[in-house]
């Protein structure tokens, strides 16, 4: 069955790299791709191209009216979207307002997508991307986590950790809708080729530099947006439903991964790192949107990927490692195995 | 409320065409440059013509390391030290350990993979490399280690090492690694469960992450020795150090997560016997009430601690005798090792309590 897919964020890296997949799969018909900013450049022989099967919108996801304009829109009906795939915010960005009722923009968005997905009764699927740092950590580098894991649901968790928990949970509850089938995909560290890194909260800030307390070095579980890709296609396509850990074959330390990606490291004792996430707080009035000292700078983990392999039969195939680029550095690359 | 209503499309459906530009990107370039052809990887996804449900072709597979998921019949093991090359020492102390002790370090390599060449669980080759001169200083002159019985740990496979814990400081654990390391053939690593309370220290954690040692949750049991691996376990737990001179060698209750382990992976245990590691750092006095209020494992008193500061707290140069029992296949004993209930697994690790109290009374 070919499938009218709905991309969020598509002009986000991930969002972006997901779009030319979505283009070359026979599986897919149309893509109505949608963004906050003007389509990018790589775009332009998509939508240039005389099928017509990819187009693009500016939507802001986190504007009731903006969503409700989408969801209304001709242009959905002409696309007979079926399927969305909700690729959110990844990467370093500009704090701003909240966007609704005092939320952040990604909890914003998820809410009135899974709204608007519910009530629109063409839509049959929804693939959602997240984050696998909505686990609760315990002191020491070994967790392993499974679907079933619990999530770290304690008061100080940080800003933009909280806004991935309450994410997965409105996502959560919606995985039983009779009509709507969920899948969500709790992803690793992202990385692309070029030394790019999404959805660790260690490298969280506009400056991208690493943070983690000195005495502690966790290990970060990774994988290729490439094989993000991948699955979020495979999810697209599956007639599964639920909650599935995707990861990578390769597990470095955070300060491996800060060299791998030519970011500086921020290594200050634990309670200078508490101490000025306080006064951070205090001074922007809101919770620092990242934790300094926290636990996912403290402890690292790795992901129970058994049931996307057994239910979506996802397998990462990218494997993550640095080369020579043409100036003779070597900067972080990932190459099919 | 009307369900709204969907228009007919509209727009003309015409076949898709496929890039012109067949010319693979070149390394360095900018995957998201519009000039890049297809994707290679794009195209195999849509070359394999995947239906749902899903049953991916083999070819999809073509060309990926079967040793991704660790599989029974899979088990991962070094290669023989004849096909270990040596090294070039890295560190001063290096260049007085034997070549062959090195080799055996560094045919532990196999545990990690890739470029990262880290285990899942941070064990890191090199790192280890650099530590294990001192770990053989230390077996050989400081504790002058003797052990026999090496032939009971299984050359492959998973098992369980099951140990008495002494000497408040875990140099009981670091010699059984080294000397396991040291004669079996091919090389194995114990990798030794420390306690929750290790991961959140500064650098220790980082330590013995490197080292290839792991916290001991649940699932980091089940996954060791599914992978394989040997799993070095002191059932007497935190107990067991910090008991005082007049309880040496008396070990305390084994608690019963290592019976459950084994029991489902079907790996037998290895009881191993120290003998020297009590008289390491005889403990005097333990105030417990004190460790409770501070959150430390104990606060003891022994001849050189609180005295000569944190500096009492080493190791006496005490010799130390490491003697490894039969190993016990204890889930031979049952059709059906999942479903032991809690009073026979009790009963099984009074049973390999008793047989470690035995290798310690027969050879003190």
């Amino acid at each position: 069955m070919r499938r009218n897919i709905l991309v969020t964020h598509a002009d986000a890296p991930i969002g972006r790299r997901l779009i030319k997949a979505l283009y070359y799969d026979d599986r897919v018909d149309r893509i109505l791709a949608v963004g906050a900013g003007p389509p990018p450049n790589a775009f332009d022989r998509f939508l240039a191209s005389p099928d017509q099967r990819v187009a693009y919108a500016r939507v802001d996801l986190a504007r009731h009216r903006s969503m409700y304009d989408l969801f209304h829109s001709t242009r959905l009906d002409s696309f007979e979207i079926d399927s969305v795939i909700h690729v959110p915010p990844h990467g370093p960005r500009e704090d701003g307002p909240p966007q609704l009722a005092g939320l952040a923009q990604r909890t914003a968005e998820a809410r009135l997508l899974l709204h608007h997905c519910l009530e629109d009764s063409a839509i049959r699927r929804l693939v959602v991307l997240g984050s696998a740092f909505v686990y609760r950590l315990v002191p020491g580098n070994s967790n392993r986590f499974t679907e079933q894991s619990d999530l770290d649901l304690s008061a100080d968790v940080p800003a933009e950790t909280r806004a991935w928990i309450d994410c997965d949970m409105l996502f959560h509850g919606a995985l039983h809708d009779d009509r709507l089938a969920v899948t969500l995909l709790r992803s690793a560290t992202v990385v692309a080729s070029g030394g790019f890194v999404f959805m660790n909260p260690a490298f969280d800030d506009q400056t991208g530099r690493c943070k983690r307390p000195i005495g502690f070095d966790p290990m970060c579980t990774l994988i290729s947006d490439k094989d993000v890709v991948r699955a979020l296609s495979l999810a697209a396509q599956a007639n599964v439903t639920g909650i599935f850990n995707i990861a990578g074959r390769e597990t470095v330390p955070l300060s491996r991964l800060a060299e791998w990606t030519s970011r500086g490291e921020l290594a200050l004792p634990g309670p200078i790192f508490a101490g000025v996430s306080r006064m951070l707080h205090l001074a922007r009035g809101q919770r620092a949107r990242s934790s300094l000292g926290g636990v996912q700078q403290r402890y690292g983990f790795t992901l129970d990927t058994s049931r996307a392999l057994r239910e979506l039969s996802f397998r990462p195939v990218y494997r993550i490692g640095r080369s020579r680029d043409g100036d003779g550095r070597l900067r972080l690359e990932t190459a099919r195995a | 409320m009307s369900e709204p209503t969907r228009t007919p499309s509209k727009l003309p459906r015409k076949p898709r065409k496929k890039g012109a530009d067949d010319e693979p990107a070149a390394l360095g370039s900018n995957p998201f440059d519009a000039a890049v052809g297809p994707d290679p990887f794009v195209q195999g996804l849509s070359d394999l013509g995947l239906s749902t449900p899903l049953e991916p072709p083999a070819a999809f597979f073509e060309g990926i390391d079967d040793d991704f998921t660790a599989e029974p019949s899979a088990w991962r093991s070094a290669p023989p030290l004849a096909e270990v090359e040596s090294s070039e020492p890295i560190s001063g102390l290096e260049a007085f350990v034997p070549k062959d002790v090195m080799r055996r370090v560094n045919a532990l390599s196999y545990l990690a993979e890739g470029e990262a060449t880290y285990d899942r669980y941070g064990f890191s080759p090199e790192v280890t490399r650099r530590a294990f001169p001192y770990l053989w200083a230390l077996h050989r002159y400081y504790f002058r280690v003797q052990s026999e019985g090496h032939e009971h740990i299984p050359s492959r496979g998973p098992a369980v090492m099951c140990s008495n814990h002494a000497g408040l400081l875990p140099f009981d654990a670091a010699m059984i690694v080294a000397d396991t390391v040291m004669n079996t053939d091919p090389p194995r690593l114990p990798r030794s469960i420390v306690d929750i309370w290790a991961g959140s220290l500064p650098w220790v954690n980082v330590l013995y992450a490197r080292g290839g040692q792991i916290i001991g949750t649940r699932e980091n049991c089940a996954d060791l020795l599914d992978d394989g691996q040997l799993m070095l376990v002191f059932p007497e737990g935190v107990a067991g150090v910090r008991k005082t001179i007049a309880d040496r060698y008396q070990l305390r209750p084994f608690r019963v997560g290592f019976i459950e382990h084994a029991l489902k992976a079907r790996a037998p245990i290895v009881p191993i016997a120290v003998i020297g590691s009590e008289n390491q750092a005889p403990v005097l006095y333990n105030f417990k009430g004190l460790a409770k209020l501070l959150g430390l494992p104990a606060v003891p008193i022994t001849p050189t601690f609180p005295l000569l500061g944190p500096l009492g707290l080493l190791p006496y140069p005490v010799s130390y005798k490491l003697v490894y029992g039969e190993p016990m296949a204890l889930h031979e004993r049952f059709d059906d090792p999942d479903s032991v209930d809690p009073d026979t697994t009790r009963a099984l690790s009074l049973e390999v309590q008793q047989v470690v109290q035995e290798l310690i009374d027969r050879n003190r």
